[in-house]
């Protein structure tokens, strides 16, 4: 059984919620530059993609989990972290398709021109990692924001016991 | 720099071994959050900003926000004493371990981090080599991330599935099939 607090919004206080809402363009922005421009300045995919996912915790801080949950919604999630790890795959396994080792970017030049050895890294970096981990962060987040709920499994094979109740 | 650089690594081991005593689990994780905000800005002074970045970001923001929902899911013991006792065997093994490790530094060249301006390279060559050919061989200036997602991107993509795969073991711990 989840607690009855556990979906409703964390706080009603004015100022977090104002506070959110005035800096969390901002920090979106600012993750959204260090994945992007990574390759230039300090950050990448991991620090950008840990940015972009805080974003969504801010906003279910303020608001709640539940309607940040519905918001947000499972598709995106599960796209953002199993689509991270398909894009970082298929770029490795495309110049490995090509006839190289994994992730040999110098063989898409036929295809990307001279500077393929960057685009492949910004692919892997933006479409990859920062997918990757923003997904999985928020997934983190959700999932245990929710909790273990014993009861409500049809599968599950063995009987609710008593114990499921939470103190 | 020098006395500001101090001044951070002694309030991170005064954070670090108070986040190891305390007695609340609450209070435990918030003066964790505040080491790991300490460990960001020594790193950024130490002119690693990627790896300041990930710590601002992961260590103080993320982690944080994880552990203060999961105490929420569970009973938090009240108690009237704000350090907890001391177990005196595994603080010996810290103590051990510390002083192991603090052996090591004098392999490292230092100076920098005392107000000079050698910088900290535990190996001259290898991250010489990588600094004057990084942007030859990749088009990126960005030495860190060329390293990352070039020539070890073996590695990172080893690192990016094992994240990929901590949501998953959540997932199948919790014996859901949806995040949401």
């Amino acid at each position: 059984m989840s607690r009855p607090d556990t979906d409703r919004p964390y706080t009603e206080s004015e100022i977090i919620m104002t506070a959110v809402q005035l800096v969390a363009p901002f920090i979106l922005t600012y993750g959204l530059f260090i994945t992007f421009h990574g390759a230039d300045s300090p950050g990448g995919g991991f620090q950008g993609g840990a940015l972009i996912g805080v974003v969504v915790l801010m906003l279910a801080f303020a608001f709640g989990a539940r309607p940040t949950r519905e918001w947000i919604g499972n598709g995106l999630i599960t796209g953002l972290a199993a689509g991270g790890v398909v894009i970082f795959v298929g770029v490795g396994l495309g110049t490995l398709a090509l006839g190289g080792t994994f992730l040999e970017y110098g063989l898409y030049e036929p295809f990307l021109g001279p500077d393929a050895t960057k685009w492949g890294m910004e692919a892997i970096e933006i479409g990859g990692v920062a997918a990757i981990v923003s997904g999985v962060i928020m997934g983190l987040f959700f999932l245990t924001a929710a909790g273990f709920e014993r009861v409500g499994t049809e599968d599950s094979s063995e009987p609710t016991s008593s114990g499921g109740e939470e103190a | 720099m020098s006395s500001v650089g101090i001044a951070l690594a002694a309030f991170v081991i005064v954070t670090a071994v108070a986040t190891a005593l305390m007695r609340d689990v609450f209070s435990a994780i918030i003066v964790f959050a505040a080491y790991s905000l300490g460990m960001a800005v020594l790193y950024t002074m130490l002119l690693a900003p990627d790896v300041g970045l990930t710590e601002a970001a992961i260590g103080a923001g993320v982690t944080t926000i994880l552990l203060l929902l999961t105490i929420a899911k569970t009973t938090r013991p009240s108690s009237e004493k704000l350090f907890a006792a001391i177990h005196w065997p595994a603080a010996f093994v810290s103590v051990v371990l510390a002083g192991v490790l603090l052996a090591t530094v004098g392999a490292i060249p230092t100076e920098n981090f005392a107000g000079g301006l050698t910088p900290v390279i535990s190996n001259p060559d290898v991250t010489g080599h990588y600094l004057a050919e990084t942007y030859n061989q990749t088009g990126v200036t960005n030495a860190v991330t060329a390293v990352l997602a070039a020539y070890r991107g073996f590695d990172t993509f080893g690192e990016a599935v094992v994240v990929f795969a901590a949501a998953v073991a959540v997932l199948v711990v919790l014996r859901k099939e949806v995040f949401t």
